[in-house]
């Protein structure tokens, strides 16, 4: 599904991923960890589009197009999505309102017709309780005055009613307390199928126990350093980064 | 100062159209305007827009032209009215002065010229009387049409809102039609004893139109005045407020939005009189500029002596779509009581990026993230209206005519 091919990338001049190799396959879910300033989250950014990184060499290739050469906006209806580790706030647009925008553009994007306002209430009233968001936060404006775990799930919820073909989950889990971090992990899992992959960025391997990854990266410096199975995040919750960077030089 | 003359000229030719009170309000305001000054950017209130423009323009008066329009209750065209409806009282200017319906200080001498050039051309006016205990809901069409002419038009609209009435008046300016325009508009309210009075006015981009549009209202006791203005640029467009709160427990809700973009104008000037106490006051006014545009925003609030416990609150928000757009705004406090709670604040921006960038990964396109933030944008304003159907059909009036960005 995607294919990361010595991957650079920069942002105002400074370079932040130095050659990322990393090949995703449908039904696969990822976990990218790494100690602050790594990369991890450039990465989900440069996937997702973000103008503010430049990407300087390398090549990204997904389901046969060339990522690199797209929009933000197409990658989106594409079936890229990136859950923010900061969720913007949207003084004055209307949850649902967004969300119903968000997902006609895709559905035009991909030629077929607008989603009626039935079919729509139908969709979002039952993801809404796959993440356990009180209704009326549907009425609010996106995020505006949300806690940050409602924030987080609410990113999910869009996940959910978008259905995309790769989920980019920057940092879901910083800020959450365990029951609002069991709800995410819960939501994510429901929609994993051997259709779609899901690459997990974190810093702390208790996200991990909720959503297992079958492949686990350490991202070190802007370049992975080491990849294993999902053993490799209890060993580094076990040792910490330090030592594994010692190990991989050895 | 041809165009003084031709003022003069259209004055005297028209003079003997008026009869009765009219005729001798008419002169004395037509002897005020010609004995004073016309504003030049000299005068600290037309710093930013340009009137002399208006003198260049070898004008004449026009009030010719008709048109029907099933939608609207009243319609004025070019200034002159042309519909009345049969289940309001309404008549001309002149006959409500002579009636007594109109008090006569409402058209005294005033300092404004454009209100002195305004009574010396109330010929045509509207008076429309919103009786006491009664709820209205009346839309007013203000049609500005001309064949190719440079032509002068002063449109008159008193509105007087009887004791404990609850009206709604939708008062729209449309231009017609290729020429230039000079619209020196008045709208008068006077708004009695705890009576409530909902005011929504729009009007047209029209690039060779000069507006110079003035609102006054006069509030009594406990009376409530919401207003919704929806404003375009123009050549020159200039809309003031002038609300008096002129005794206790008057609110005034001030709520405005506009746009303007190519190489056309607007300033509005609002001044809000808290005369006695405890009256509120609350304004908030929003702007969107684009292309060379100039926006002015100078928010006056005067708190007289005496007027304790007056609370007033003021925004001004602009957003600025390109680099060449220019808006001035200023907030003017003025208080003489001790007891008062005034607060201002006034900000300018662009569209947030990050906001375009998270609407953009969730599939919208460059132009569909950023007519949603606009659309929310506007629905701070909008939103205000209490009719929930005139609400609806003003977001659609103002998305079609939002200032392209880029």
């Amino acid at each position: 599904m995607l294919k990361i091919t010595n991957l650079h990338a920069s942002v105002e001049g400074t370079s932040i991923l130095k050659g990322i190799d990393l090949e995703v396959k449908a039904g696969e879910t990822h976990a990218i960890m790494g100690p602050n300033g790594s990369g991890k989250s450039t990465l989900a950014q440069v996937l997702a589009g973000h103008e503010d990184y430049e990407v300087n060499k390398g090549e990204v290739s997904y389901l046969g197009k060339d990522l690199l050469e797209l929009d933000v906006d197409e990658r989106a209806c594409e079936g890229v999505f990136l859950a923010f580790q900061y969720p913007v706030e949207l003084p004055g647009v209307n949850n649902t309102y967004f969300l119903k925008s968000a997902l006609n553009a895709q559905r035009k994007y991909r030629g077929e017709p607008e989603i009626d306002a039935m079919e729509f209430m139908d969709l979002i009233g039952d993801k809404i309780k796959l993440l356990n968001l009180k209704d009326s936060l549907l009425k609010r404006p996106v995020n505006e005055g949300f806690s940050g775990g409602e924030k987080k799930r609410n990113e999910i919820f869009q996940m959910a009613v978008l259905e995309p073909k790769l989920a980019l989950l920057d940092e879901t889990d910083s800020g959450l307390d365990i029951d609002a971090l069991r709800v995410v992990a819960g939501g994510v899992n429901a929609m994993r199928n051997e259709n779609n992959a899901t690459i997990v960025v974190t810093h702390y391997q208790r996200l991990l126990n909720y959503i297992v990854p079958d492949f686990v990266h350490v991202l070190v410096d802007g370049k992975i350093i080491n990849s294993g199975d999902r053993t490799l995040a209890i060993e580094l919750e076990e040792k910490g980064y330090d030592k594994i960077i010692e190990e991989s030089k050895a | 100062m041809k165009t003084i003359e031709q003022f003069r000229e259209d004055f005297e030719n028209t003079l003997n159209l008026s009869k009765g009170r009219i005729k001798n309000i008419r002169s004395k305001a037509f002897d005020k305007f010609i004995s004073g000054k016309f504003p030049t950017r000299k005068d600290e209130y037309w710093k930013y827009s340009d009137p002399s423009s208006i003198l260049k323009l070898d004008l004449k008066f026009n009030d010719s032209g008709s048109f029907d329009n099933e939608n609207y209750d009243i319609i004025l065209s070019n200034g002159k009215i042309v519909k009345t409806p049969t289940n309001l009282k309404t008549g001309s200017v002149a006959e409500g002065l002579d009636n007594g319906d109109i008090p006569e200080e409402l058209l005294k001498e005033e300092k404004n010229q454009f209100l002195n050039l305004n009574n010396a051309f109330a010929i045509n006016g509207c008076y429309l009387i919103l009786d006491s205990e009664v709820k209205k809901n009346v839309k007013i069409l203000n049609l500005i049409s001309n064949d190719g002419r440079n032509q002068a038009i002063y449109p008159k609209l008193i509105i007087i809102a009887k004791k404990n009435s609850d009206s709604t008046i939708f008062e729209e300016i449309r231009v017609k039609g290729t020429g230039i325009n000079f619209v020196n508009s008045v709208t008068d309210i006077i708004i009695e004893n705890g009576a409530n009075l909902e005011h929504i006015i729009l009007d047209d981009h029209a690039k060779d139109t000069y507006n110079i549009s003035n609102v006054c209202v006069k509030q009594k006791r406990d009376s409530n005045f919401i207003s919704h203005n929806f404003s375009m640029g123009k050549k020159l467009a200039r809309r003031d407020f002038n609300i008096e709160l002129l005794d206790t427990g008057a609110n005034c809700d001030l709520y405005g939005l506009y746009f303007v973009d190519g190489n056309n104008h607007i300033d509005h000037h609002t001044t809000i009189e808290h005369k006695k106490e405890h009256c509120t006051s609350n304004e908030h006014y929003k702007g969107i500029l684009s292309g060379k545009a100039v926006g002015v925003f100078n928010g006056r609030i005067h708190v007289h002596p005496g007027a304790q416990k007056t609370d007033a609150i003021q925004n001004n928000q602009n957003l600025l779509l390109t680099d060449d757009a220019i808006i001035h705004t200023k907030p003017e406090l003025e208080i003489y009581a001790d007891d008062v709670k005034c607060t201002h604040g006034a900000t300018v921006g662009q569209l947030d990026e990050k906001a375009l960038f998270y609407l953009r990964a969730r599939g919208l396109n460059h132009k569909g993230a950023q007519e949603l933030l606009m659309r929310a944008y506007v629905g701070e304003i909008i939103n205000h209206i209490s009719n929930k159907n005139i609400r609806s059909e003003m977001m659609d009036i103002v998305l079609k005519r939002l200032p392209k960005g880029d």
